[in-house]
């Protein structure tokens, strides 16, 4: 499964030619009702049957703004797009939107909890910073999970240097916090960024050692498309191992796209927390094991108490039944600490305890590698 | 002694529709590009992405082994140490003799049997989105079939 997470979309009422050379999509500033005219889709579609030759299967339809989003002239342009296209059972569209940060963005751009209805809609945001103010502002406070969390961070890799430093701390804080760096390969093929292009993306290689480098395409001309694996191969030639390239265009943008989803739940939390309130008087909760009907009855005392003391550990806010079948919230971020409190405390000798225990414990775990990814 | 080690790149080489702003060499006949164009091709890449010593890494290895017009598939071979030069200057080639061409590397392999078998095999596929597209009756007779026959041979009777 490859993806193309910057499939780039000329919005209808401008003309094709607007900015043809960038590598960005186009501005949408009619406010319009948009559709698209039959000529737009069949080109459109032509593309995406290419994209699907050439072995993609998840494609990411982006929209770009400049400098900000103006709830005015703001014109989601993919929705209608999507609703147009033919229906493939094989292929994934995304909705990808790209704000390309200037001087003038530095103040604010639209990112803020009233325009939550405008990107809703879309999968994935993205920033495009062209300044050091907005980079920083880009990788600190953008990528802290909320319903606005922009998880793509765009260089611009074909300008002849980098406008800002890249400094190590800030790019750690972003991928830290579960923002990728993207690298358009469009940059490679088109004419006059091309050398900037292999330096620029030199030292976004280096500065990140390779971690959560995201390759993409952004692609404008036909005949700059390229195959998933000849991309790994030029990404390879940037002096990254094999497999950290291949995993560029499969399972950091797979990892990517899960970890977006967050943005439509609290606090990034994904699995539903559901209260389960202990009843006093049910006499045996759960079905004992094979050799605990063996064991000698303080054991079984023991074990009953080691119960109680495991109750009392949890804090009373998550109010958890210690019977196995309770679902537990599983907090993304701050399921650090809590697992290894509870499993020192629920230290037993033998008895009925340990298999609700242990299935506890592998819930954690599992919750904790979620968080990690 | 070790024997010398080979990688064999079986590209296809997908036409793109011309634009009219691209200066070409061969605008108005429309003969098929060859394989030594698609060597010339392969030797400006390699010298423009990576220079004197690049060529000088791969040219005394890089051979274009076949070329199909009708399917445009090519096997190209170039020494192992080397390929992900050859490679990355086959992904960076966009047109060949004025002509754009979209390079897809279809498979990479270490022996010429392999790359043998990938190309008969795209042969087919290939064949079957032409009769898909082509929406001929059932019963219908067309030339594909004497084609595949006869590339099937070309491509097995290719030696190291």
């Amino acid at each position: 499964m490859y993806f193309d997470l910057n499939v780039p979309v000329t919005s209808p009422p401008l003309p094709r030619q607007a900015q043809p050379t960038k590598g960005k999509g186009k501005q949408a500033v009619v406010p319009v009702a948009v559709t698209y005219s039959s000529a737009q889709i069949t080109a459109i579609e032509h593309r995406i049957d290419l994209l699907v030759h050439l072995g993609y299967s998840v494609l990411a339809f982006n929209q770009t703004v400049q400098r900000k989003i103006d709830p005015k002239t703001f014109v989601n342009v993919l929705d209608p797009l999507l609703a147009q296209l033919r229906k493939r059972t094989d292929v994934v569209y995304l909705k990808r939107l790209t704000i390309v940060l200037d001087d003038e963005s530095e103040k604010g751009f639209g990112l803020t909890n009233n325009h939550q209805p405008l990107v809703a809609p879309y999968d994935l945001l993205s920033l495009a910073p062209t300044t050091h103010g907005s980079f920083s502002l880009a990788c600190l406070t953008h990528t802290l999970p909320s319903p606005l969390t922009t998880h793509i961070i765009s260089l611009p890799l074909t300008l002849p240097r980098l406008p800002f430093h890249l400094k190590h701390t800030t790019v750690r804080t972003a991928l830290k916090n579960g923002a990728v760096f993207e690298i358009n390969y469009a940059g490679a093929m088109e004419g006059e960024g091309k050398r900037n292009w292999w330096a620029g993306a030199r030292e976004l290689v280096r500065v990140t050692k390779g971690k959560g480098v995201l390759v993409s395409g952004s692609v404008n001309n036909e005949w700059d498309l390229r195959a998933p694996r000849d991309v790994a191969n030029l990404i390879t030639l940037l002096g990254l191992p094999q497999d950290v390239a291949h995993h560029a265009a499969t399972t950091i943008p797979k990892s990517l796209v899960v970890r977006a989803q967050t943005r439509r739940t609290y606090r990034a939390i994904l699995s539903e927390p559901r209260i389960v309130i202990p009843q006093p008087d049910s006499t045996q909760p759960h079905p004992e094991p094979q050799q605990a009907a063996e064991v000698a009855l303080d054991q079984a005392i023991d074990s009953t108490e080691s119960n109680e003391a495991v109750a009392s550990a949890i804090p009373s806010s998550q109010a958890i039944e210690p019977a196995p079948a309770s679902t537990q919230p599983v907090d993304l971020r701050n399921s650090k600490k809590r697992p290894l409190e509870e499993d020192k405390d629920s230290v037993q000798p033998g008895g009925s305890g340990d298999g609700s225990e242990r299935k506890k414990k592998k819930k954690k775990n599992k919750a904790k590698g979620g968080g990690a990814s | 002694m070790v024997r010398f080690k080979n990688r064999w790149l079986l590209v296809e080489f997908i036409p793109c529709p011309q634009d009219d702003a691209l200066p070409s060499i061969r605008r108005t006949s429309e003969s098929n590009i060859t394989s030594k164009d698609i060597y010339a091709a392969m030797k400006q890449s390699v010298l423009h992405n990576f220079g004197d010593t690049g060529w000088g890494a791969v040219g005394y290895s890089l051979t274009v082994k076949y070329f199909s017009p009708t399917t445009n598939i090519c096997i190209i071979r170039v020494g192992r140490d080397q390929h992900k030069i050859a490679w990355g200057a086959v992904t960076l080639l966009s047109t060949i003799e004025g002509r754009r061409f979209i390079p897809n590397v279809v498979q990479v392999s270490g022996t010429i049997k392999h790359a043998q078998f990938a190309a008969i095999q795209h042969n087919h596929i290939v064949v079957a989105r032409y009769r898909a597209l082509a929406k001929t009756p059932a019963g219908y007779q067309d030339t594909y079939g004497s084609f595949l026959d006869a590339s099937t041979k070309e491509i097995e009777a290719l030696q190291d």
